[in-house]
């Protein structure tokens, strides 16, 4: 190994992986023509590339690689989306409807009137029977009699006098 | 846009406000007419009436003496004067959908000649009918228009 050697060396690996310049792949080149020690060590170097890559290229075959891309696309796809409320607030401050001064009087009555609205619909709703028309009756003065007909839908209720009472007893 | 935003804001409330005023009112058709067996005239307006009365009480004659179409409100009474000497008072005392529950009181110089409290609905008739009147009787009907 020359004194060049030494130089060389430091760039031997840069050249092997072909990072070097114009300037620095003429240099090892021709110092390489002269060196047997230098392309002894390139060579070696190409050798060990090759025993590597085998099992790796190997490995990767094995490997499933769809599912890895799949896992770091749902990755970056989470991280892009933020979270829901992020995005509600982003989107309210973009809107101008949904200033503060509208949204929360907006959102008062609308409130207000969800509360109403419970109120009238789960109100205790008491169950009608179609049957029974005359809730109660009562006189002071007559007697009373009620008929109905659920073919014609009519109710009567008829008031009688003590006397026609006494005349249809007779 | 923010123009319609803020009209929707009002008319909602007020369409709502306005659904549950229109839940506890109902229009009564109510009508006072004679009944008797004298003659046979039937004032057109009561053909339906005869009908509906044949299989309960048949007269020949149905003779119209008054017709209303009052708008009761919850809990307020309506009262008109019904013939002879007599006051009829309606009170709408529950609405729900289509049935609306009517206490109906009928006095006579402040005496409860009938208190009662009835339930109309669509198509359902209710007649009060007894009092003498005249040849025949005093019936007064009425009925909800939903």
């Amino acid at each position: 190994m020359t004194d060049s050697c030494s130089s060389v060396s430091k760039l031997l690996e840069k050249y092997f992986d072909r990072e070097v310049t114009d300037k620095e792949r003429l240099l090892v080149e021709s110092h390489l023509q002269s060196c047997l020690t230098c392309r002894d060590t390139l060579m070696s170097m190409e050798g060990l590339r090759t025993f590597i890559k085998a099992p790796v290229e190997e490995a990767v075959q094995q490997e499933d690689f769809p599912w890895v891309w799949q896992k770091i696309d749902r990755e970056i796809r989470s991280q892009e989306k933020g979270s829901w409320w992020q995005s509600l607030r982003s989107w309210m401050g973009l809107s101008p409807l949904f200033k503060k001064k509208v949204w929360i009087p907006a959102v008062a009555t609308i409130a207000t009137l969800l509360f109403i609205s419970t109120q009238v619909i789960f109100k205790k709703i008491p169950s009608y029977s179609e049957r029974s028309v005359v809730e109660y009756i009562e006189s002071e003065t007559y007697n009373i009699m009620v008929y109905e007909s659920e073919k014609t839908k009519t109710t009567m209720i008829w008031l009688f006098d003590e006397e026609d009472q006494e005349s249809s007893r007779s | 846009m923010k123009r319609i935003f803020l009209i929707l804001l009002f008319v909602f409330p007020l369409s709502l406000l306005s659904a549950s005023l229109s839940y506890g009112q109902v229009q009564v058709r109510l009508r006072v007419f004679e009944a008797s067996n004298v003659g046979t005239r039937i004032d057109s307006s009561l053909k339906d009436m005869r009908d509906q009365f044949k299989p309960l009480v048949d007269f020949s004659s149905y003779r119209l003496l008054k017709e209303e179409t009052p708008t009761l409100y919850l809990n307020q009474s309506v009262s008109s004067p019904a013939h002879p000497g007599r006051k009829i008072e309606l009170t709408l005392i529950r609405q729900h959908k289509n049935v609306a529950d009517v206490r109906v009181k009928i006095q006579r110089e402040e005496i409860d000649v009938l208190n009662t409290q009835v339930r109309l609905s669509p198509g359902r008739t209710i007649s009060i009918g007894g009092p003498k009147h005249g040849e025949g009787v005093i019936i007064i009907t009425l009925s909800a228009q939903f």
